[in-house]
């Protein structure tokens, strides 16, 4: 079902719509809410909410052989429409970042009315899934994050296809965030990929597949001829990642590619002169790791981050063998 | 007075940002208070910046001419984020962060958020006493003001009244705080005054002159500097809670066209505004002040949408 949860008249030009698609199946035990464009800019996530959409009304349509629904599933595709529409990661009439507005109020300005309608939709469920890309000028290789790695999460979370699962430490400025506001309520992850700006098709076909799988194993879809498959985690807390962080301005010319192994010493990448092309520095890796995090922009400034590599050394696994 | 580098970084064509801060000391030896005076947080709040200007003018002649009249240290660290600053933008260029959203924020790592530390590091090491000078943002037009959050109040209301501020608003601590850096400050037990005043991106000389005088005030009253002259008397503000708060909000989107202006007392009736249709100049909601009281908010950003923050009245009246 497509549904307007909230439209707000414009001045010029149409109205902030924002919709909501929900499945219910017979017996509603379960229910899933998939959240995406959170950040206007971050287009892989609504990508793939819908290719979910497209699929989830097949399986309606019973145009999915053996496929069903069981529980009932909620996909928010596009929460900060204005910013999707100006092409933009935050709306330029406010400049708030709406992942620091949840709860939100629903008698408050339209980020916060925005974000009140998606937390009033999403709040019961058992499961909640947020799509998004790496932020402005980063790529990340798929992986999964969570405020909170307890048992059910981490089962969630090896339901989804991605091998990594982060665990990210609680800080200030996430209390306002969806994830740490669903955390209150439900097992919640955050599944990022790819850059913003960027659609990845071959990407999203991959993080499509784990995504009807995570339907399956959550029980809000059924297929009797297909169990959900338990994929292997590699889950890694904050205060094992290394930061790679630049020492000159310049251009940032990686050598490496993204979700690569890196070993102690491999060379990152290097900045060079805006100008002359000389090589200002190379940048040799300090530990071992997988590279999760790698700047895409090519132009940066002094102590910026220019790559994440998760210790290998230090990489756990889920479930335990 | 002197200048020093707290925080530099190069750009891409190698140039360098750089985050000053400059310093008075002081004639007694331990200084009495040390006070530190922090703008442009926001890179469009440029009314801060200016206070900061003026604040040192007058405290380099001061001191040129009486160093003996510094009994405590002054810092002023008048552009935080210089580069938001320079193309008067409210968010860190490039990353499109807010700088004031970025103390003690563990997660990720951005040089907004480096810059945040060494700022925090540098203040704590320099000031007993923090100002953060803020204008409002693009919309909304301010009276001078201080804001408190709750639990800090008793420690920075005696502060306050020495600021020559129309109004002291304390409100209830909110999760949208804990990454700032009036927050943290105070957490730390650096009591810090949290000043708002005019609108972004423009300059109101005679709120920022109310606020000079309340800024030297301040000064005066900590001990930090001294005068043989008869102080000028400040205003003693309205002091209101959330509830002492009456909220107007348009119920329609279109523009708002204000009747009148900030810094005065309303009658219940009188007329704030009018939200009209943004295509044929319909009425379309007269907004009236429900109460008698001090208007200390009124939306200057012509174009609203639903639930869009109008005006603020303080159910309390100026002398």
């Amino acid at each position: 079902m497509k549904e307007t949860i909230l439209s707000i008249p414009s001045p010029f030009g149409p109205s902030i719509d924002l919709l909501k698609f929900s499945w219910e199946g017979n017996s509603r035990n379960e229910t899933i809410s998939i959240v995406s464009g959170l950040h206007g800019n971050q287009l892989n996530g609504i990508y793939l909410c819908s290719r979910l959409t497209h699929f989830l009304d097949s399986v309606e349509a019973g145009k999915e052989p053996n496929y069903y629904l069981n529980g009932l599933i909620n996909i928010i595709p596009a929460v900060n429409i204005p910013a999707i529409q100006e092409g933009n990661s935050l709306w330029s009439f406010n400049d708030l970042d709406t992942n620091l507005t949840f709860p939100g109020n629903k008698y408050g300005e339209i980020s916060e009315r925005i974000a009140a309608t998606v937390y009033q939709h999403t709040k019961n469920s058992q499961f909640g899934i947020i799509l998004k890309s790496a932020n402005s000028h980063y790529d990340d290789a798929p992986h999964l994050s969570c405020l909170n790695l307890d048992r059910l999460t981490k089962d969630f979370a090896s339901s989804l296809g991605p091998k990594i699962l982060r665990g990210t430490k609680n800080s200030t400025i996430l209390h306002l965030s969806l994830h740490k506001q669903w955390l209150e309520e439900m097992s919640a992850v955050v599944l990022s990929a790819g850059k913003p700006n960027h659609l990845d098709q071959s990407l999203c076909e991959t993080l499509f597949s784990g995504l009807v799988n995570s339907l399956l194993w959550t029980g809000v879809l059924g297929n009797d001829l297909k169990k959900p498959t338990k994929y292997q985690l590699q889950f890694t807390k904050e205060n094992n990642e290394e930061f790679i962080v630049s020492h000159s301005g310049g251009f940032f010319l990686p050598a490496v590619k993204l979700g690569a192994e890196i070993e102690t010493g491999q060379k990152i990448g290097d900045i060079v002169d805006l100008y002359s092309g000389i090589v200002l520095e190379p940048f040799l890796s300090q530990s071992s790791g997988h590279l999760i995090t790698l700047r895409d922009y090519p132009i940066v400034y002094e102590k910026e981050l220019l790559a994440i590599l998760l210790n290998k050394s230090k990489l756990s696994f889920w479930p335990f063998k | 007075m002197k200048s020093r580098i707290i925080n530099s970084y190069q750009t891409p064509s190698g140039q360098r940002v750089e985050v000053v801060k400059q310093s008075f000391s002081s004639f007694h030896k331990p200084p009495i208070k040390r006070v530190a005076f922090v703008s442009g947080l926001h890179g469009n709040e440029l009314e801060g910046i200016y206070l900061c200007n003026l604040l040192t003018n007058y405290l380099k002649k001061l001191q040129n001419t009486q160093p003996e009249k510094f009994l405590g240290e002054v810092h002023i660290y008048p552009s935080v984020n210089p580069q938001a600053s320079a193309i008067g933008v409210r968010l860190w260029p490039f990353l499109s962060v807010d700088l004031n959203r970025q103390f003690k924020n563990t997660s990720g790592n951005s040089l907004a958020r480096s810059s945040a530390e060494t700022l925090i590091k540098d203040l704590k090491a320099s000031a007993d006493i923090v100002v953060d000078c803020h204008a409002s943002n693009l919309h909304l037009k301010e009276v001078p003001q201080i804001r408190i959050i709750e639990g800090f109040h008793k420690k920075l209301i005696p502060l306050a009244v020495q600021c020559n501020v129309d109004l002291i608003w304390v409100h209830p601590p909110s999760p949208v705080f804990e990454s700032t850096l009036g927050y943290n400050l105070n957490k730390s037990k650096i009591p810090t005054l949290v000043i708002e005043t005019g609108i972004a991106l423009r300059i109101n000389q005679d709120f920022v002159s109310q606020l000079f005088k309340g800024m030297l005030n301040l000064l005066y009253h900590l001990g930090v500097i001294v005068t043989d002259k008869i102080q000028p008397k400040v205003n003693y503000p309205i002091v209101i809670q959330p509830s002492q708060v009456v909220i107007l909000q348009s119920d329609f989107p279109g523009f708002f066209i204000a009747n009148t202006d900030v810094k005065k007392n309303v009658s219940k009736g009188d007329i704030i505004g009018k939200v009209l249709d943004s295509m044929n100049g319909e009425i379309l909601q007269e907004i009236t002040a429900p109460r008698n009281g001090f208007l200390f908010t009124l939306r200057e950003h012509p174009l609203i949408y639903p639930g869009d923050l109008l005006a603020r009245i303080a159910l309390k009246e100026m002398d």
